[in-house]
């Protein structure tokens, strides 16, 4: 026989005990209620989704339903869970979920997450899918607990660690899984010893360009399914690699990971407008860059201050607030030579002579031409304090925002926002899950050197829900190392004008993934702009290169 | 379950369980509770335990449902739809309160002569076909305990006949040839036997689909001098996930006395 059966006797040994004692019984209205509702709690079939009409609140896009009926009816419960930023992969995992727990083929379930997103990811399952999960706080929570959501780190360490080792977890999701590509870390060797049945590795970045980790994490939710390490290694590492060899990775891969793309989607996404803001410095911020600059030729100084320099520039280009701090700082560094804390004072003393911040004024005009909100990044927080004070002269009320907040401020300051304020200035993109597209304006003050960040800026308004075109405004400063950045680097790539999920592909692809070092290692290294343009030319060649190339081991997400 | 439905079961609900409609509306309940069915639903062991040790006036809860939503969300009470967890508590709550039950058909008398009244058991089932995927079958069987002959779809025969839960006038029971503990066994054999008859191929797929994962699992070891507990774990693991088996549990059923003239067979 292929199937065992077996009977569940815990109705029948009541029912005789009754028998003996002459009830109690059930009035006949009550036996037939019981019967019509396990009637409607049937699964009538193997296949297809019954979580659909439980949630009827959550608007379920059609992409987001393929994934669920894929990963179930083909994958078996076990997939890498791929969609690019913003479609959704949350979504996706909780339905899944969901799914699993109304058919009874999941009841114990652990959720790993960063520890930033424990309670968002505590909160949407409750409110949108209504499942009880709970944040682990207390040791017990492991073991009395159905639906636990813990980050990695409190789960690996002990005591936790051998408490959730021993539990039989029948579906355990992992949020950010691309962390666990290096099988030599603890986590991944945690991860490795969990007993699940069914496994969900969510990521928006799985495709590197190295293949051992695409491996890695492949084998991690089945093993085997690439083969193993020795036999891996032979086929697609070693001289054998070829396209043929690739095609066949790529398949084996798809049939563990789905990923959308926006454009397969099928959904209209809105438009990003960008435009870049020239400013001008005015003749004291131009005198203090100068001066800054100039440390640079002091041969002892550019020693000691090493990238300091870099950091300072680019803090002129933002306010002086920003330089001062730094600046303030370096001058009480213990160990540091009487030559460059002086240098440090000196350029303090230079700073007073700064009497206006030319970008801030052009923000302001900005920011009262639009009849909406606005949105501001900036790197530095003491430019995010002066620009709060700044448009408060001019009465226009902000709200401050920051990574390191905690959750209940995040969503107080989002509806501060929302209700109360036109501008929102944010040091950070403020990290996943915080979502502003009731606003279409967002100013970037000043460049971070990493563009995913600026992807995620982006990201946190041009996203599923946003209904109007999006308006980028991007400040460079003339003349200027951030100038440098935007028109050398930044628009050549099309950064700004590229969805989301594009460029990290590109950057893993061609192995940039401290892009922002590459930036730095540059602008240090050049003695002459001449020299900083051919290299950022070098590099931009590289990353638009790739971006015609098919994408190696990315999956289709469709088949 | 429809939204009207819902309504009409959760009125049903209140109803049979002796709770007072204070509103009704096409769309909303307001109810007060009985003290059982707030100790059921509302979640308050401590509330019961100290009315319990005061011995204060008990004051259970009142509930007031929604089935409808209004457009801007206003509108006190809870909402409830198919998935709350508000109606798979009651739900649940059904299970425990009518899983076992003794019938006697209300036969109208017109002459002195006592009338017999045939034992039957009758079971409701649920056949859970479970791998890494899960499918259920409901039956509903009730077997004649007096010459052992079985009928499916009883409970639709049972909702058109009278049935009251005192043995009417002029009426008596036969006693049962096959006992109800050797009743139950019958019915399950009989599920049993249709469940070896059904098409096998869901098993065999799962099956199919467990030694694939397991032999790659294999493989991936293969080198290994000794297979490390992840091996162990994952095997484990794989078991439980594909292993076909078959789930048989009774909903709830009972005992009725129908008369003889009900044309079962």
């Amino acid at each position: 026989m292929t199937f065992s059966i077996q009977h569940d006797q815990t109705w029948a040994s009541d029912f005789l005990k009754r028998m003996d004692e002459d009830g109690p019984w059930a009035n006949w209205e009550l036996y037939q209620l019981a019967l019509e509702a396990e009637k409607s709690l049937i699964i009538p079939e193997f296949l297809g989704l019954q979580a659909p009409r439980h949630i009827p609140h959550v608007q379920i896009l059609p992409h987001q339903l393929e994934v669920a009926r894929k990963v179930i009816e083909d994958m078996n419960g076990k997939g890498i869970l791929a969609d690019e930023v913003g479609l959704g992969k949350t979504i996706e995992a909780g339905l899944i979920m969901k799914e699993y727990m109304i058919r009874g083929l999941a009841k114990k379930i652990l959720i790993l997450v960063p520890a930033s997103l424990v309670i968002q990811w505590t909160h949407e399952l409750n409110t949108k899918f209504l499942i009880p999960a709970v944040p682990q706080k207390k040791a017990y929570v492991w073991e009395q607990c159905d639906v636990v959501v813990s980050s990695i780190d409190t789960a690996k360490r002990s005591p936790h660690r051998d408490i959730v080792l021993n539990q039989d977890y029948d579906l355990i999701i992992i949020d950010e899984a691309h962390k666990l590509k290096n099988k030599k870390t603890k986590n991944y060797e945690f991860v490795q010893h969990l007993k699940k049945k069914y496994c969900l590795l969510l990521t928006a970045t799985p495709i590197q360009n190295r293949v051992e980790e695409v491996f890695n994490l492949v084998s991690l939710l089945k093993p085997g399914h690439l083969g193993n390490e020795e036999y891996f290694d032979e086929a697609y590492r070693s001289g054998k690699y070829n396209v043929q060899n690739e095609e066949k990775l790529k398949q084996l891969i798809n049939k563990v990971m789905v990923r959308n793309r926006r454009e397969d989607t099928g959904l209209e996404w809105p438009k990003r407008i960008v435009k870049t803001i020239p400013i001008t410095l005015s003749p004291t911020e131009r005198q203090l860059y100068e001066s800054i600059t100039n440390t640079r030729k002091n041969t002892t100084l550019a020693q000691q201050h090493a990238f300091s320099t870099i950091t300072l520039q680019r803090e002129v280009c933002s306010s002086r607030e920003a330089v001062f701090l730094t600046l303030k700082a370096m001058s009480e560094k213990e160990g540091i030579s009487d030559e460059a804390r002086n240098s440090a004072i000196n350029l303090m003393q230079e700073i007073e002579n700064v009497d206006r911040n030319s970008k801030a004024e052009k923000a302001l005009e900005i920011i009262q031409s639009i009849d909406d909100k606005v949105i501001i990044f900036t790197e530095y927080r003491a430019t995010q304090l002066y620009l709060q004070w700044y448009l408060k002269q001019h009465g226009i009320s902000s709200v401050p925002f920051r990574g390191g907040f905690k959750r209940n401020k995040k969503d107080w300051m989002t509806h501060l926002f929302k209700n109360h304020a036109k501008v929102l200035i944010a040091t950070e993109a403020g990290g996943e899950g915080i979502n502003l597209q009731f606003c279409q304006h967002i100013i970037n003050y000043d460049l971070p050197w990493n563009p995913m960040r600026i992807e995620q800026r982006i990201g946190r308004v041009h996203r599923i829900g946003q209904e109007h075109d999006v308006h980028i405004y991007n400040f460079a400063t003339e003349n200027t190392i951030e100038e440098h950045i935007l028109r050398l680097l930044y628009e050549k790539i099309n950064l700004f004008e590229n969805v989301i999920g594009d460029l990290d592909e590109i950057l893993s692809r061609v192995g940039m993934k401290n892009i922002e070092q590459h930036i730095r290692d540059i602008f240090y290294d050049s003695d002459t702009d001449g020299e900083v343009r051919i290299k950022m030319d070098n590099l931009t060649s590289l990353l638009t290169y790739s971006d015609g190339e098919g994408d190696s081991y990315a999956s289709e997400g469709h088949s | 379950m429809l939204q009207k439905d819902i309504h009409n079961f959760l009125e049903r609900y209140f109803n049979s369980n002796d709770c007072e409609l204070l509103e009704r509306y096409e769309s909303m309940l307001h109810v007060q509770l009985t003290i059982e069915l707030d100790k059921l639903l509302m979640n308050r062991p401590f509330y019961w335990h100290y009315q319990q040790m005061t011995g204060a006036e008990p004051n259970p809860m009142k509930l007031k449902l929604r089935t409808e939503q209004a457009e801007d969300g206003s509108g006190d009470g809870e909402f409830i739809h198919f998935g709350s967890p508000r109606l798979h508590q009651i739900f649940q709550s059904t299970k425990q309160l009518g899983s076992y039950i003794r019938l006697y058909e209300n036969v109208m008398q017109n002459n002195q002569s006592y009338i017999p009244l045939v034992p039957w058991l009758g079971l409701n089932i649920k056949v859970s076909y479970q791998c890494d995927r899960k499918k259920d079958l409901l039956h509903s069987i009730g077997l004649n305990l007096i010459n052992g002959i079985m009928v499916s779809e009883f409970q639709s025969l049972l909702q058109a006949k009278p049935l009251t839960p005192k043995i009417p006038d002029y009426c008596y029971t036969m006693s049962s040839m096959i006992k109800p503990v050797s009743g139950i066994k019958r019915i399950e054999s009989y599920i049993e036997q249709s469940i070896l008859e059904d098409d096998p191929q869901w098993s065999i797929d799962a099956r199919k689909r467990w030694q694939e994962d397991e032999e790659l699992l294999d493989h991936f070891y293969q080198d290994a001098e000794e297979l490390p507990e992840s091996y162990h774990v994952e095997k484990q693991a794989l078991k439980e996930l594909y292993e076909p088996k078959v789930i048989v549990q009774i909903i709830n059923g009972g005992m009725f006395y129908l008369s003889n003239h009900t044309m079962m067979h």
